[in-house]
């Protein structure tokens, strides 16, 4: 899963960062609004955290702009909490809008709800045979037992399970699980996929060759 | 009796009672004016035929003719005075109580009148006047007047009746004139009501903008329209500071939440306690700006005003400023004329570093500040100008107003909390002087201090 914070107050920026990221979440951030749409329209993130009031180019004008090209789910940030502020983000295109001071958690939660809703998930749990998919608590057991994956793992399965019966290919993996500051020429991709295999056996992850991977339903 | 408060009441008792002053001055007046000429008419009417009735006897009787038992002889003429439609009788006395002889329509028991009797006397019905006079002892000639009394009691009543519908007519006139004349203030009271409700939004719809009243109603309109400006102003000033106070709770609430998620490095703990710093320092300066404009506002913010020379303050704030400027790429020029003034060096020298600190910040790199005093016109004036990107002619106008910034999201990352100027305005007001600004787009800006 990855995701665009588009922040201009560098301590928050730099908070929220941390937190998506132990999350397992792969984050690219912006400090101004001109390289937050510029990044928004040319990579497909599964979310993007934007907040309304930017130098260069406010959140409204990035939404606004944003929604003629791509539907990526968007969570507006922002500081005003006038019914009128909130029902101007929502009708420009927001998917969810949080008022400042917000609750980290309640950050977080927001977010797996919109990527699991732009999936067309509206269940938070995904059962493939015998391994069970927890979204909203972001664990996966099999056969009841808990099976302990790292985040990037989780990501990894989350991912697929959500656009399961579909090949996804090895660029858009990348694309999703990994940001800009990952060295994406390495094998961390074919790193990840043998370990979850090893934890929820071979056949769970499908190989195409030539075209990528795939969690069949 | 308790006197209403209402002032439609009040007119009306006040009018009332004159109205009713007038009219019983005027009835009472008509009354007495015409009871006393009928009186007059009936009593010269007496007296005639008392002279004529005494004239009779003296011809029926001479004064030496003692034999002949007095009877009056009267001419034709004569004779129809006690002959008429008024009933007029005679009655005449010797010496003995009894009378000796009386007209035929005279009442019965006429009693003779004293000598000491008030003349002409009232007895019930009749008036009566009387003489003692030769031949005989007494003549009396008196007439029944209830005819002319009734005449009085219907001119009375008629008076009464008038008089009331009078004051009925100008009881309702005045009701409906004083009603009308008072229907603005009803509106105005309808109105202030609604405002003191909390709907400042109101106006008092009038249209006799030539009257009193009318002139009220426009007084009244353009204060509730500057109050709701500074309600506005003041609301507006609220939702910003709150708004300005959330970003570094914002700050403050992530860094910690992330950071007490699980087990840190030494180096991520202090890191997040520098951002919560930081964070801190903004709420704190944002408090203190805060605090010391409401203090302005209030006026209550003390100003230590002596002798100074605002060359020197300018002086001293640029030595401080200038490593900033330094480390910024830009050129500091200089033309400071000893400018003696009288104010708090303190604060002036707030309004000066705010004004350079505002030029620093919106230059252009490799950019130029200038900065001048002198004494125009007897006047220390401070002139602080930039060659910055200059503040458009939309923004010119609000660039003294609080937390207006020309860039929305230039928030206090910086150190800017939007309310330098309005702070700088309020030190210079406070001083009795003018701060303005010269800007075109592109052209930087010039700030102007006069210090009156």
């Amino acid at each position: 899963m990855r995701i665009l914070v588009v922040e201009d107050e560098p301590d928050l920026l730099r908070g929220l960062t941390r937190s998506l990221r132990e999350e397992g979440y792969a984050v690219d951030t912006a400090a101004d609004g001109e390289d937050g749409l510029c990044k928004a329209e040319t990579v497909n993130y599964d979310a993007v955290v934007l907040d309304v009031m930017l130098p260069r180019l406010d959140g409204w004008e990035i939404l606004r702009r944003l929604r003629a090209t791509k539907k990526t789910p968007v969570l507006l940030l922002t500081a005003r909490d006038r019914s009128a502020d909130r029902v101007r983000g929502l009708d420009l295109g927001a998917d969810d809008y949080l008022v400042k001071p917000f609750d980290l958690p309640e950050l977080l939660a927001r977010l797996r709800a919109l990527i699991r809703r732009s999936a067309s998930a509206t269940r938070s749990v995904i059962e493939l045979g015998d391994v069970r998919i927890d979204l909203a608590a972001r664990t996966i057991s099999r056969n009841g037992t808990a099976i302990v994956l790292t985040a990037r793992e989780y990501v990894l399965v989350e991912y697929l399970a959500l656009h399961r019966g579909e090949v996804v290919t090895r660029t858009t993996l990348y694309e999703h699980l990994f940001d800009d500051t990952d060295d994406t020429l390495s094998n961390l991709l074919d790193v990840h996929v043998s370990n979850v295999r090893k934890k929820l056996g071979h056949a769970f992850i499908a190989t195409r060759r030539g075209h990528g991977y795939c969690i069949e339903e | 009796m308790r006197i209403p408060k209402s002032i439609r009441w009040r007119l009306q008792l006040w009018y009332g009672a004159l109205l009713v002053a007038v009219l019983s001055g005027f009835g009472f007046t008509a009354f007495h004016f015409a009871r006393a000429r009928q009186l007059r008419r009936i009593d010269e009417g007496l007296q005639k035929r008392v002279s004529v009735l005494v004239d009779a006897l003296r011809v029926a009787r001479p004064a030496w003719r003692t034999d002949v038992r007095p009877r009056p002889i009267f001419t034709p003429t004569q004779a129809e005075l006690f002959d008429d439609e008024a009933g007029h009788y005679f009655v005449i006395w010797m010496q003995g109580p009894e009378p000796i002889l009386s007209s035929l329509v005279a009442p019965a028991g006429v009693p003779k009148p004293g000598s000491g009797d008030a003349l002409p006397r009232m007895r019930g019905d009749f008036r009566e006047t009387f003489l003692f006079a030769a031949p005989v002892n007494c003549v009396l000639v008196g007439r029944r007047i209830s005819a002319e009394q009734a005449d009085l009691r219907t001119l009375a009543a008629l008076l009464v009746t008038v008089g009331s519908a009078v004051l009925a007519a100008g009881f309702f006139g005045g009701w409906w004139f004083v009603t009308r004349a008072l229907r603005p203030i009803a509106e105005i009271s309808a109105t202030a009501e609604k405002i003191a409700a909390g709907d400042l939004s109101q106006r008092i719809g009038t249209a006799e903008t030539d009257s009193e009243l009318g002139q009220l109603a426009a007084v009244l309109n353009s204060t509730f329209t500057r109050l709701e400006t500074a309600f506005a102003q003041q609301a507006r000033f609220t939702s910003d500071a709150a708004h300005e106070l959330r970003t570094p709770v914002a700050v403050m609430l992530t860094q910690t939440q992330s950071a007490l998620a699980r087990e840190r490095t030494a180096t991520d703990y202090r890191e997040t306690l520098e951002s919560c710093q930081r964070a801190t320092q903004r709420m704190r300066r944002l408090i203190e700006s805060l605090l010391e404009l409401a203090r302005f506002d209030a006026g209550q913010e003390p100003l230590r005003r002596v002798a100074c020379d605002l060359a020197k303050i300018a002086a001293e704030c640029i030595e401080l400023i200038r490593p900033l400027v330094t480390a910024r790429g830009l050129t500091m020029h200089t033309a400071l004329s000893p400018a003696p003034s009288y104010g708090d060096a303190e604060r002036l020298a707030q309004v000066v570093t705010n004004l350079l600190a505002n030029a620093v910040a919106y230059n252009r790199t490799d950019g130029e500040i200038r900065v001048t005093t002198e004494l125009r016109g007897g006047i220390a004036t401070l002139t602080v100008a930039n060659t910055g990107p200059g503040i458009s002619a939309e923004n010119l106008p609000h660039i003294f107003e609080r937390f207006h910034r020309a860039d929305l999201a230039r928030t206090g990352s910086a150190g800017h909390s939007g309310l330098g100027l309005a702070i700088a305005e309020a030190i210079v007001h406070a001083h009795g002087g003018t701060i303005a600004v010269v800007s075109e787009e592109e052209k930087g800006a010039t700030f102007t201090v006069r210090l009156g």
